[in-house]
C-alpha cells in the first residue's frame, strides 16, 4: 500500500476565493477539524502567501501573525504550513517571525522557470531545522525537461520535496503522468502535486500524480481554492481509500471538516464557471478570476477575452496589474471596431 | 578563536603527524602556493603547516590565495597573523604570475556547494576550467616547481552502476552532459584532463586528489549536506529528518586526516596519478543520524521518512593510497562526530 501525505490548502488557496477575508473564527474552527481528521499539513495564510497582503494582490483581513497564531493554537497533530513566494515574503521581515509562531513546513514557491529565487528562503528554513518544500507554480508553462532542471535546483538548495502546481488547472491526466513521472524518476526527494479544477480534472489529476510517483498531494476541503477551486480534499481521501493509497486521514472527520468549510467559511461552493474554464484553457492563473471579473465589468469587455489575451502574453501570478492593462486594450479595440 | 579550540586543532595535527614528521621533510624551507587558500581545505593545510613549523621547525611558508580575506581573518585570526603565511586577495582566474620562489602548488579553488553549482552554473564552470588553466599556465614559468596538487572531486566518478562496492581510481561512471547536476563534476573532469594534458605535453609534475566527504572544524553547518544538517539539527534540538529510507551509504573523513593525506600526496604522489581522498569506512545515513543523536545527547528524534528507496554507495576505495603512499585513516567516524560536535558547540554558541 502506498503512503501519501495530504497537504491541506483550504486556509491558504481558499483565501483567494474569499478575497483574503478569513477570520480568526474561520481559522480556529477549521484547524481544529483538520487536526482531528489527522491531515498531515495545514497551510494557512494569504492566498499568495506570507507577506503578500497588499493593494496589488488583495489585502488580508488579518495580518499574517494573527493567522499563524490562531492556527498554531488550534493544531496539535497536524503540522502548520505556509506558502512563501520570495519577493512577497522576505527572510527578515516575514519568515523569521513565522518560525516564532510555530510554523513547521515552509513551501517556497516560484514561477516554474525561476527556482533560483528560492535558494535563500529554502536554506534559511533548513537552517532553522524546519521542513522546506520547493514549489513550482504555473508548471504547465514549461516543458518537463525545464521543470526537472528547476526542481533539481530546489533539491540542491535543500528542499525536502518539490511540488508541481497546476496553478491554472490546465492539465489533463496524461500531462500529469508525463511531468510528475519525469520528476519522480530523477529527483532524490519526493514529488508533490497541487491541482486546480478548471477542467474538472482536480481529483483525476491527483490520482494520476500518485500513479506517476507523487508522494505529496495538495487538496482543499470542498475544493475551496482560487478560481474553480482545488482538488476536493475529502474526495481525494475517499478515492485514495478505494485505491488502497494510505493518507492517515479519518474520512468521516475529513467530511466534517468539509462541512464546516461549506457552512461557515465559503460564500459559495467553487464550481467550474465559464471564466474558470477559460482560465484553464488559456493557461492563466486561476486566482486571477476575481480580478478579471472586476476588470471586465469596469471596462465593459468579455472576461473570457481577457483570459485568452493574458494567456497569449503568458502572464503569471504577481502580474495582476496586467489584467487592467489588457482590459483597457480590449476596450480600446472594441471602440475602434 | 578560543584557546581550547586552537588546542583541539593542534592535538588533531599532532595525531596525524605522529612521531614521523620526516614523511613530509620535502616541505622543509619550501614555499607552498594554495589557491582557494582561505576555504576549508586551505585553512586545514595552513593549520598543519603551522603545526609542522612550530613543533618540528619545518620553516615552510605559505601563500594563501582567496577572494574573501576578511572572512578568513575572522575565522582563523591566529593563522592570519602568522609571519609564515601571506594572504593574497584575488580570483584564481586573475592570477598572472606566481612568485618565482614557489616550490609547490595546491590548486583548491572551487566551491563544492551544490547550491552555487545550480544557481550560478556558468560562473562555477568558468572558475574551475579557466582557473585551472590560469594556474597551470602560470606554473609553467616557475623555475623550482616540485609538484602541483590538483584538488578534483569524487564526483568525477559520475553515476555508479555497481552499487555496494567502494570506488577505485579506475572506476568510470556515467555523467550526463545535458544535466545541470553535471556542471561541477563535468568541470572537474575537464580540469583533470587539462592537468593530464599539461603533464603529458609540458611535463608539469601534477598529481590529482579526488575528495569525497568530510566533517570537522572549519566546515559550515549551513551547507545542504546530510551530515551538516544532522549536526545542525542536533545542536539546535530539532528533529533530524531523513527523506529516504536511511540506507544510502556515505563516508566521512576528519579534516586533519584530509590535510595530512593532501600534503603526502603533494610530496610523494606520482605525477600523472589520481588518488582518492576520503574515508573508506561507509555508514548508512540512518546509522549516522543515530550516532549524531547519541553523541550530541539531543532530546529530539531521528525520523526516517522512507519516502523513497536509496541504496546508493559513495565511498572511496583506499587500496591505492594505502599501498603506494602508506596512508590510513587516523580518526574513525565516532571520533569524527564527537570532535565535530565539540567544535560546533563552541563555535555555534559564539
Amino acid at each position: 500500500m502506498k503512503n501519501v501525505i495530504i497537504s491541506d490548502a483550504t486556509l491558504r488557496d481558499g483565501s483567494h476565493a474569499l478575497s483574503h477575508q478569513l477570520t480568526r473564527e474561520h481559522i480556529a474552527q477549521y484547524c481544529r477539524a483538520a487536526d482531528a481528521a489527522g491531515i498531515s499539513i495545514v497551510e494557512v495564510g494569504h492566498g499568495n502567501g506570507l507577506g503578500a497582503s497588499s493593494l496589488q494582490v488583495g489585502l488580508s483581513l488579518l495580518d499574517d501573525r494573527e493567522m499563524l497564531q490562531t492556527a498554531r493554537e488550534n493544531l496539535s497533530r497536524s503540522r502548520l504550513g505556509i506558502h512563501v513566494i520570495p519577493g512577497f515574503a522576505t527572510i527578515n521581515n516575514d519568515l523569521r517571525y513565522a518560525f516564532d509562531y510555530g510554523v513547521d513546513v515552509v513551501r517556497v514557491a516560484s514561477h516554474c522557470t525561476e527556482a533560483d529565487i528560492t535558494e535563500r528562503h529554502i536554506s534559511y528554513t533548513r537552517e532553522q531545522g524546519k521542513e522546506a518544500y520547493g514549489v513550482l507554480m504555473m508548471s504547465h508553462m514549461a516543458p518537463k525537461e525545464v521543470l526537472l532542471d528547476e526542481a533539481l535546483k530546489m533539491q540542491s538548495y535543500g528542499a525536502e520535496a518539490v511540488i508541481l502546481m497546476d496553478s491554472a488547472g490546465a492539465y489533463l491526466p496524461v500531462d500529469v503522468l508525463d511531468r510528475v513521472g519525469h520528476l519522480a524518476a530523477s529527483l532524490k526527494v519526493p514529488v508533490g502535486f497541487h491541482a486546480h479544477n478548471n477542467l474538472g480534472m482536480g481529483v483525476a489529476n491527483s490520482v494520476a500524480a500518485v500513479e506517476a510517483g507523487a508522494r505529496i498531494i495538495d487538496g482543499a476541503s470542498r475544493g475551496f481554492g482560487a478560481g474553480a477551486g482545488n482538488a476536493q480534499l475529502e474526495v481525494i481521501v475517499a478515492v485514495f481509500e478505494r485505491l488502497q493509497i494510505k493518507t492517515g486521514i479519518d474520512l468521516y472527520k475529513a467530511l466534517d471538516a468539509a462541512d464546516i468549510v461549506e457552512k461557515t467559511i465559503m460564500a459559495a461552493i467553487p464550481y467550474i464557471s465559464s471564466v474558470s474554464l477559460v482560465s484553464g484553457l488559456s493557461g492563466v492563473f486561476s486566482g486571477f478570476a476575481k480580478h478579471v471579473g472586476l476588470a471586465a465589468r469596469e471596462y465593459g469587455v468579455d472576461p473570457r477575452d481577457i483570459f485568452f489575451e493574458l494567456g497569449i502574453r503568458k502572464v503569471v501570478g504577481g502580474q495582476e496589474d496586467k489584467i487592467v492593462e489588457v482590459a483597457m486594450e480590449l476596450q480600446d479595440r472594441k471602440r475602434r471596431g | 578563536m578560543q584557546k581550547k579550540l586552537r588546542d583541539m586543532i593542534t592535538a588533531d595535527c599532532q595525531e596525524v603527524v605522529g612521531s614521523s614528521p620526516e614523511a613530509l621533510d620535502r616541505l622543509r624551507n619550501r614555499l607552498l602556493y594554495v589557491t582557494g587558500g582561505t576555504g576549508f581545505v586551505g585553512t586545514w593545510i595552513a593549520e598543519l603547516v603551522c603545526y609542522l613549523n612550530e613543533r618540528h621547525d619545518f620553516g615552510t611558508r605559505l601563500i594563501l590565495l582567496g577572494r574573501d580575506l576578511d572572512a578568513f581573518r575572522k575565522k582563523a585570526p591566529h593563522l592570519a597573523e602568522k609571519p609564515e603565511i601571506q594572504l593574497v586577495s584575488s580570483d584564481v582566474r586573475d592570477v598572472i604570475d606566481l612568485p618565482a620562489e614557489v616550490d609547490y602548488i595546491i590548486h583548491a579553488a572551487a566551491t563544492p556547494d551544490n547550491r552555487q553549482h545550480m544557481s550560478n552554473p556558468v560562473a562555477v564552470m568558468d572558475s574551475i576550467t579557466r582557473g585551472t588553466a590560469t594556474i597551470l599556465d602560470a606554473a609553467m614559468n616557475l623555475p623550482h616547481l616540485a609538484k602541483i596538487l590538483n584538488i578534483s572531486s569524487g564526483q568525477v566518478y559520475g553515476r555508479q552502476f555497481s552499487a555496494g562496492s567502494a570506488i577505485t581510481e579506475e572506476t568510470v561512471g556515467a555523467l550526463p552532459c545535458n544535466s545541470i547536476t553535471s556542471v561541477y563534476p563535468g568541470a572537474k573532469r575537464y580540469a583533470e584532463t587539462l592537468c593530464c594534458a599539461y603533464w603529458s605535453s609540458c611535463k608539469l609534475p601534477i598529481v590529482t586528489a579526488r575528495p569525497f566527504a568530510f566533517m570537522g572544524p572549519y566546515q559550515s553547518l549551513d551547507k545542504p549536506w546530510a551530515i551538516n544538517n544532522f549536526i545542525r539539527d542536533a545542536l539546535t534540538d530539532n528533529t533530524i529528518r531523513i527523506v529516504s529510507d536511511g540506507m544510502p551509504v556515505r563516508s566521512y573523513m576528519y579534516p586533519s586526516d584530509m590535510a595530512y593525506w593532501l600534503l603526502r600526496m603533494l610530496v610523494d604522489g606520482t605525477s600523472g596519478m589520481a588518488y582518492n581522498l576520503g574515508s573508506p569506512y561507509g555508514i548508512t545515513l540512518g546509522d549516522l543520524a543515530e550516532k549524531v543523536k547519541q553523541y550530541s545527547s539531543m532530546v529530539s528524534d531521528v525520523v526516517v521518512k522512507g519516502m523513497h528507496e536509496d541504496n546508493s554507495v559513495f565511498v572511496p576505495d583506499q587500496g591505492l593510497v594505502s599501498s603506494t603512499l602508506g596512508l590510513e585513516i587516523k580518526v574513525p567516524i565516532d571520533e569524527t562526530l564527537k570532535r565535530s560536535l565539540r567544535w560546533f558547540r563552541e563555535t555555534v554558541k559564539r
